[in-house]
């Protein structure tokens, strides 16, 4: 299976006052094409670590990251900007959509990051979008005007449109309620199955890990359990 | 593009969604440009009125003196005591001929500032002027009212003579006057007139009018220049009355202002200040003490009025001043004091009364037009040299005519003012080598230089008696050996031959000034003469300063805002960039590079920035039109001068708008540096979850 993500003994130490704290440690990790990883763990096990470092936001201290095979912790702001406006696609626990922006704008904003579009492609591939996480009505609202659920399926749309290789979501679910967040998470099963997309998600939710192909188990910075379940895929 | 746009729109509704601060800071930019642009339009437009009024009235557009200054030429007064020491250029001819040389320049205009004293006639002057006529004459009604008004003075003479005694410890020269005056004050005087009218009147001439002070101490500000060439080349010179000295003619033109401010009846200026107290000031005289002060003052000054008055004129002012002040009684003098208590309710009638009677009946002016004065200089060579110049007429500068600055300038003849300055020719000094020849003076000792000293002294008290027993002081000898030529034509080409202390130059084009000043100063190096250009500005003296004053005042306003507005601007911005670290941290983890967020914050300001400085600029820009169609008038007529006039009127130029752009401009990028820094700072790890 081809490597999406390769971590090779990728530390993260945190100064905390006068302490070191070791997020993670040492930790070796392979994620392949098409996955849909849990990254599971109790509250400070360093999940969060963990997709940073996945998601180029934050650098190891030790240790190197690997996206499709291109080596990242040495890389530029500049560079490392660029690879997650191309590669990586951002779900966030909280939404994150750009307030004064609407859904459509919120969407299209990669797209005019990436400036490779036209106007009436990027138009296209928005209302696409929206369609797809079932919000083609909503185009022109703002997210103050929009429910949890609602905002979370604008978040979805825009982490894909632009055909990102690797999704990543940090507690997607947490915000949301249980019904809506299944829904969410079905959404994001589809969306694993029709375009192939590597997702990788945190979660300390076990109705959610119920939905997971692969969950990696993190105790303290370390993988504590590796397990491929047949169950959903 | 469509980046462009979506961040225009995201920075448009950045602003919608912190409105309130938005809006402070907005109305602070506003005010800002708004100063820039009321301010440095008023500015131009006074610095325009300002280089009309220098250089079409006095300054030219350079000016040149010698290099041997020892102050700067300040032609409005370096605002110190006592006169500069300029130096002299001891050939103008020389200097006018290597100027006028240069490209551009169109004339050159020989100058020379310095003050004279004049001497002008006494009330009892006067006085013995009509007794001599009515001797003449043989009119004894007139010769005795004539006797009784200079025994009037002769008596008020006496008051003072007899208060000075108390304060002078030898009382033999006071007694010695007291004497004179108590003869012309005794009947046998007057008895013994008739027999001997010559005798007499010169006692009165020769032993009397001396003992009376001399009028105020008259100190004329004169311009030496070809005064001819002067009125054609200064395009704000107007004349007034009288008429323009004619080619080869001695003489002055005075300056309507000093005119009207010094040498006017008192009375009658009173009249005229007491009006503009109330007209242009809104006094009244129940509310302002000084102005009944002043009344009271003019009050004491009846006999300005009555001592002019012949008896067939008194008694018909006295008849109609009875008929015009009811009830009023009394002689002529007791009636003008009735007459001068002027108030709120009697003011208007009585001005119109003062003007309609009473002025055409006396002498409104120390002298007339057409008449001709004494004027006594003290020489650079330590002489004292006297001229009978006549005075041709008044003019002013247009605009200027209320301005005390340039009312300070009397127009002489180049030659009378050579003379009365008195430095010594290189023709002179021929001369007087000649003299000296031929009288066989070699050397002047000690003793002979005292002697010198002495006989000058002698020829000035002559010459001062003479001055005073004047009769129409035409034709009138001057004694003393340094008197100047009076009244004497003179050939035309003579004005360049001599000395000048400094000369306009004028040009052809103003905005070509540094220019020709630096081609004017090459010019005259070149000649190897000694010889300094400068330019209005600096020639003006502490008037040039004054714009440059008032530019840096308001410019450290316009600063202190725009730097308030910075700070508020900065600290908004900061603020508001902490309140989106989230927002901008997300951008940031979808791909937005840093420099995508500085656009942002500087396209958030840069808006607010252009917008409430459009509204500012256009806000100035309409007062400032509308302040031009109506004018801004002088507040106090030492403006006059700075405002060209009465009024100035402003005009707002694209460049006082661009000014007020680029100073908005320049204080938002200012204003963002800090903030942006930071907001780039921001790490896109942020967007994701706290850290567990």
């Amino acid at each position: 299976m081809e490597a999406m993500v390769e971590l090779r003994k990728v530390s993260k130490e945190y100064p905390l006052g006068k302490l070191t704290v070791r997020a993670l440690a040492e930790m070796d990790l392979c994620i392949g094409k098409g996955e849909f990883t849990v990254v599971a763990g109790p509250s400070g096990s360093g999940k969060t670590t963990l997709l940073n470092m996945v998601g180029c936001v934050d650098v190891p201290s030790s240790g190197e990251v690997l996206i499709e095979g291109q080596p990242t912790s040495r890389l530029k702001d500049r560079a490392r900007t660029k690879l997650r406006l191309h590669k990586l696609g951002f779900i966030f626990q909280t939404f994150n959509l750009i307030p004064v922006l609407t859904a459509e704008q919120n969407v299209e904003f990669p797209l005019l990051l990436q400036g490779e579009l036209s106007r009436a492609e990027r138009r296209a591939r928005v209302r696409e979008m929206l369609e797809l996480v079932g919000l083609g009505a909503l185009v022109r609202q703002r997210p103050n005007e929009m429910s949890g659920g609602q905002r979370q399926r604008v978040a979805i749309a825009r982490a894909l449109v632009s055909l990102p290789h690797i999704v990543l979501a940090d507690e997607p679910t947490a915000n949301l309620d249980t019904a809506t967040g299944l829904t969410i998470i079905e959404l994001m099963k589809k969306l694993n199955r029709e375009r192939q997309t590597t997702f990788i998600f945190s979660t300390h939710d076990p109705r959610v890990m119920e939905h997971a192909r692969r969950i990696v188990r993190i105790v303290d910075g370390r993988i504590e359990g590796d397990a491929t379940c047949g169950g959903s895929a | 593009m469509g980046t462009l746009r979506l961040l225009a729109a995201m920075a448009w509704r950045n602003l919608w969604s912190h409105k309130g601060k938005n809006i402070l800071v907005g109305i602070l930019m506003l005010f800002g440009t708004f100063l820039v642009v009321l301010g440095t339009s008023v500015l131009d437009s006074i610095d325009q009125a300002m280089t009309r009024s220098i250089t079409q009235s006095v300054a030219g557009h350079l000016q040149v003196y010698s290099k041997n200054a020892r102050d700067p030429l300040a032609l409005y007064g370096s605002g110190y005591m006592g006169a500069d020491d300029l130096g002299v250029m001891p050939d103008f001819a020389r200097v006018k001929a290597v100027v006028s040389a240069v490209p551009g320049v169109r004339a050159v205009i020989p100058m020379g500032m310095d003050a004279f004293e004049i001497y002008t006639a006494t009330e009892l002057d006067y006085a013995i002027e009509r007794l001599r006529k009515a001797l003449e004459a043989g009119e004894q009604a007139r010769v005795d009212d004539v006797a009784r008004r200079i025994r009037a003075m002769a008596t008020l003479l006496r008051e003072e003579l007899e208060r000075r005694k108390l304060l002078l410890s030898n009382h033999a020269e006071i007694d010695r006057q007291l004497a004179i005056i108590d003869r012309v004050r005794g009947d046998a005087f007057w008895a013994e007139l008739p027999a001997a009218p010559l005798a007499g009147v010169e006692y009165l001439d020769t032993q009397l009018a001396p003992l009376v002070d001399e009028n105020e101490g008259y100190f004329l500000q004169v311009l030496g220049t070809d005064v001819q060439r002067f009125a054609q080349s200064f395009g704000q010179f107007e004349l007034v009355s009288g008429q323009m000295i004619p080619e080869g003619e001695r003489g002055v033109l005075l300056n309507q202002k000093y005119y009207d401010d010094y040498l006017r009846n008192m009375v009658a200026r009173g009249f005229d200040a007491r009006r503009r107290d109330i007209e242009e000031k809104g006094k009244r005289f129940a509310d302002d003490p000084l102005m009944r002060a002043k009344v009271e003052r003019m009050v004491r000054q009846y006999r300005r009025v009555t001592f002019q008055l012949e008896p067939a004129q008194a008694e018909e002012l006295a008849a109609k001043l009875r008929a015009f002040l009811p009830g009023a009684q009394g002689s002529i003098d007791e009636l003008v004091q009735q007459f001068l208590r002027l108030d709120d309710q009697n003011f208007a009638a009585r001005y119109e009364f003062f003007f309609d009677e009473i002025a055409p009946r006396i002498r409104l002016y120390l002298f007339n037009v057409g008449e001709t004065l004494t004027v006594r200089a003290f020489t650079r060579s330590g002489m004292i040299k006297s001229a009978n110049v006549k005075v041709w007429g008044t003019f002013r500068f247009k605009g200027l005519e209320k301005s005390e600055l340039a009312g300070g300038h009397n127009l002489m003849d180049m030659m009378t003012f050579r003379d009365l300055y008195g430095l010594m020719t290189a023709d002179k000094r021929a001369e007087l080598a000649g003299i000296q020849a031929e009288v066989g003076l070699k050397d002047v000792g000690r003793d002979s230089a005292e002697a010198e000293l002495f006989g000058g002294g002698a020829a000035v008290e002559q010459q001062r008696e003479q001055a005073q027993g004047f009769d129409e002081f035409a034709g009138v000898a001057l004694g003393g050996r340094e008197r100047a030529q009076a009244n004497g034509h003179f050939d035309p080409a003579l004005l360049d031959q001599g000395m000048a202390i400094n000369a306009a130059i004028i040009l052809d084009d103003i905005a070509r000034l540094e220019e020709a000043r630096g081609a004017v100063q090459a010019a005259l190096d070149q000649a190897g003469l000694d010889v300094q250009v400068v330019d209005w500005e600096t020639a003006s003296g502490i008037i040039g300063q004054v714009v440059v004053l008032v530019r840096v005042v308001l410019y450290i306003a316009i600063g202190i805002i725009f730097l308030v507005a910075l700070v508020i601007i900065n600290n908004t911005m900061v603020m508001a960039t902490m309140e989106r670290v989230m927002e901008i941290g997300t951008m940031r983890a979808i791909g937005a590079q840093a420099s995508l967020v500085r656009w942002l914050l500087l396209l958030e300001t840069l808006m607010l920035g252009l917008l409430s400085g459009a509204l500012g600029a256009a806000l100035g820009y309409w007062l400032v039109s509308s302040l031009g169609t109506s004018g801004i008038p002088a507040p106090a007529d030492e403006l006059i001068f700075l405002f060209a006039g009465p009024r100035l009127f402003p005009a707002a130029g694209l460049g006082n708008v661009l000014a007020g752009f680029a100073a908005i401009v320049v204080v938002s990028l200012l204003a963002i540096l800090y903030p942006a820094t930071i907001a780039t700072r921001i790490q896109p790890v942020v967007a994701m979850s706290p850290r567990e």
